[in-house]
């Protein structure tokens, strides 16, 4: 009951952050909500069972790309003008989405359900395997780094990216604070 | 009935956040703030994942050393420690652009970036 | 010494990682032409080991290749069939003459200073698009769908150096395509929840049983609108018109020829093999979806084309409406017609390639970017390439002994056999309103006198050897259309498992 509270409590939280992320006129601020969005997530992460990724998204959700935002502050306009055009289509898009994911809601299994497909196909194995193939206790290291270790090979190389991106694009630096 | 739904009202609820953070970057002008709808969009979707690797009674997919442990499913765990490193570098790139965006166009509100290029076509 | 026979075990992998790990060395080696070395080198190894996957399918049949050998699904398979083989030949190929023209587009449109970084930009690229069409695993095909977009936003971006709308195209397609694969994870986790396997031919065989399942019809509709935002199927194509007239001209030639096409051809593998045993589901995606979009892209291309005066932009215009002559191919869910849809994906990549190619090599001479009049008595300053331009403008039409006829014929073919008679009317009529923005250009290549600016400038075999390699082709194969619709056919067959 208990559990259920806490994390009745945390998305709550959750919900009024992200309305509000859509009110505020302060990127500053919103920016900080985002932040605070994800720190949230990663305690309900945490309830989850999903310690590793409460790990990672604490670190690098909250606070890797809330640093990024906020060095990315510094040379822009603090404030966000309002114009509010595009608010009917917007919301007709994401209802549409919406009901899709809500229809197709019906049919998925009921959360923590043990009977559920992904419970019996795949993660059995990786359970019952990680220890005899690795040694290792930890399954989400063992799965990370071996079983689906080309996908880690991919999400390096998407960093090395990503980082040669922001080089080639800010590198020279030279017309980065023309309009200060 | 009633059953169904309280077995699915946790995906609602999942839904409704990701939908928030999709309207963010539809409806708003502002470049950094449809990055941040992006990651509210983004962060709502490993939250979905998350939910479904959660097994009743289950534990963190550690081994105890326990012969009748129950453990969580790992495997939405990994996925999602790729995705959240992809989502980062993708707001890393995209806030690189939005800050060349702001040193030649002087602004990042896209309604008025999209002015200046239609007198620029014009040109 | 090393064992060949082992690297040829590993071609399957090796195709995509050597490309990622030479980019670092693109980096290193800091001085342009030897960064474009290592660049060309990428390809060409790409190229090799295509090319080899290639035979070796066609001769032995499929490849199943384990990453780190975890036997799927609890590991990442690579799957090499007469498709997807199909698909890396034609992306390293087009990869290679992208390189080959790069050196000379990228030494006038980019900062000496970051030249060896665009290389390994470029390699990323190609690297990521290899991937994206050879693995079997839903989620890796995620991972490289990033890997291959953050690389082709940042080639794009580089185009500020001329024009700042670069950045804001480059931003568009950023957002657009990161919203685009977010909803492909969501697609992937909707499927992954009701069957428990991310690998997609375990995810076929389970979702065959699941019949009538909503998580699964919206899982599929999810990764459809996902794919649909990278392949640009109208009306989520808003990114690729200013993304392909802003990027540096190589950039444009990269995109063009690989980019959209891979996207297509994991659109087509989801269609036609996740979703052999859903009929009406499928029937219902290609009938009611794609189908009025194709059409809608095809006379909002070819129409916008006619009144755009930026020649780029009309050749980006003129992409989408091709794309849609791709997609009806697909929506006619029969094998002539996917059949039909490779050889225009194959025929596409090499006359669009060799267009962005053309007016490339006019615009790094001109320094500005081209608009339809500055091609007035270009016959005279450019005379090779003015007469490989106008092969390949031709072969755009469609007009006999060219791959453009080849791929019209084979989809008037499939729609006729089909007998959907309104289609092959709007085929027919658009074909003839293609004309509107291909006989501008040939009229202003060879019947105008020249003016003050085209005087100056000629041709320079430098650039335009990869140009005019790929107009002879789009000749070659349009006499002798063997190979390539043979394979076609091969990998139509590969995909459409309705068919066994």
């Amino acid at each position: 009951m208990a559990e259920f509270l806490i994390n009745g409590f945390l998305i709550f939280l959750l919900a009024i952050i992200a309305v509000v992320a859509i009110r505020s006129i302060k990127i500053f601020s919103t920016v900080m909500l985002a932040g605070a969005y994800s720190l949230i997530c990663a305690i309900i992460f945490v309830s989850l069972d999903a310690v590793d990724v409460a790990f990672t998204e604490a670190a690098v959700g909250a606070g890797l790309s809330t640093v990024l935002y906020i060095a990315a502050m510094r040379h822009l306009p603090k404030r966000e003008k309002v114009v509010n055009d595009n608010t009917i289509f917007a919301f007709i898009v994401c209802f549409g989405v919406g009901c899709l994911l809500i229809w197709a809601s019906f049919d998925l299994p009921v959360i923590g359900d043990p009977m559920a497909p992904i419970h019996q196909h795949v993660g059995p194995y990786y359970i019952s395997n990680t220890k005899p193939d690795m040694g290792i206790p930890n399954l989400v290291t063992g799965v990370l780094a071996s079983y689906r270790g080309y996908d880690t090979l991919g999400e390096t190389v998407v960093i090395f990216t990503a980082g040669l991106g922001v080089l080639l694009l800010l590198g020279d630096g030279k017309n980065r604070d023309k309009n200060e | 009935m009633i059953h169904g739904i309280l077995g699915i009202w946790n995906y609602w609820i999942v839904i409704i956040l990701m939908m928030t953070g999709l309207f963010i970057v539809i409806s708003r002008h502002n470049l950094v703030k449809k990055m941040v709808g992006l990651t509210i969009f983004q962060t709502s979707v490993f939250l979905f994942y998350i939910s479904l690797g959660k097994v009743q009674g289950g534990t963190a997919p550690i081994l105890t050393g326990y012969k009748d442990s129950l453990y969580s499913n790992p495997l939405p765990h990994v996925l999602i420690l790729t995705a959240i490193v992809v989502g980062v570098a993708t707001t890393a790139l995209g806030l690189a652009l939005i800050l060349r965006i702001k040193s030649e166009y002087g602004t990042i509100e896209e309604n008025e970036i999209a002015k200046l290029n239609t007198e620029e076509n014009s040109k | 010494m090393i064992d060949l026979i082992a690297i040829e075990n590993h071609l399957p992998a090796l195709q995509v990682v050597i490309p990622l790990l030479l980019a670092p060395f693109a980096i290193l080696v800091s001085l342009p032409f030897l960064s474009w070395l290592v660049a060309l080198f990428g390809s060409l190894f790409c190229l090799y080991s295509s090319v080899s996957l290639f035979f070796h399918v066609s001769e032995f049949g499929k490849i199943n290749y384990f990453m780190g050998g975890w036997l799927p699904p609890y590991g990442i398979e690579y799957v090499i069939d007469d498709a997807s083989s199909f698909m890396i030949v034609l992306i390293s190929l087009m990869g290679v003459f992208a390189t080959i023209f790069a050196y000379q587009s990228l030494k006038k449109e980019i900062n000496k200073k970051s030249q060896s970084k665009v290389y390994g930009m470029w390699l990323l690229a190609l690297g990521g698009l290899l991937g994206l069409v050879t693995t079997g695993d839903a989620f890796n095909l995620f991972v490289f769908l990033e890997i291959s977009s953050l690389s082709s936003v940042t080639l794009v971006a580089l185009g500020s150096k001329n024009d700042k709308r670069a950045l804001t195209a480059a931003f568009n397609y950023l957002l657009i395509g990161a919203v685009g694969a977010t909803f492909y994870v969501i697609g992937v986790g909707l499927l992954y929840s009701v069957t428990g396997t991310l690998n997609i031919a375990d995810l076929t065989i389970k979702i065959s049983e699941l019949t009538g399942n909503n998580s699964v019809k919206a899982g599929i509709s999810f990764i459809i609108i996902g794919l649909m935002v990278k392949a640009a199927i109208f009306p989520l194509h808003i990114w690729l018109p200013s993304a392909y007239t802003f990027a540096p001209s190589a950039v444009a030639v990269l995109l063009t020829a690989t980019a959209t096409k891979a996207a297509l051809y994991v659109l087509a593998r989801i269609l036609f093999t996740l979703l052999f045993n859903a009929d009406d589901f499928t029937v219902i995606i290609l009938q009611w979806v794609l189908l009025p979009a194709s059409i809608v892209a095809i006379f909002f291309g070819t129409i916008r084309a006619i009144f755009e005066k930026d020649i780029k932009k009309l050749l980006a215009f003129s992409s989408l409406s091709q794309i849609g002559y791709i997609t009806i191919g697909l929506t006619l869910g029969t094998a002539s017609g996917i059949m039909a849809s490779f050889i225009h994906i194959a025929n596409h990549s090499m006359m669009k390639a060799a267009l962005f190619m053309g007016i490339g090599a006019i615009s790094i001479q001109l320094n500005k970017s081209i608009n339809v009049d500055d091609l007035k008595g270009l016959s005279k300053s450019m005379p090779v390439t003015s007469i490989s331009l106008t092969v390949v403008i031709l072969s755009l039409l469609g007009i006999p002994l060219t791959i453009g006829f080849i791929s019209k014929v084979y989809l008037l073919k499939a729609v006729f056999s089909h007998g959907n008679w309104p289609i092959l009317f709007i085929i027919v009529l658009t074909s003839f309103l293609a004309l509107g923005y291909a006989w501008q250009m040939i009229e202003n290549i060879w019947m105008k006198q020249p003016g003050d600016t085209t005087l100056t400038i000629k041709d320079d075999p430098k650039i335009y050897i990869p140009l005019v390699v790929l107009a002879v082709f789009n000749i070659i194969f349009g006499i002798y259309a063997y190979p390539i619709v043979n394979s076609a056919f091969n990998a139509s067959a590969a995909i459409f498992w309705k068919a066994l």
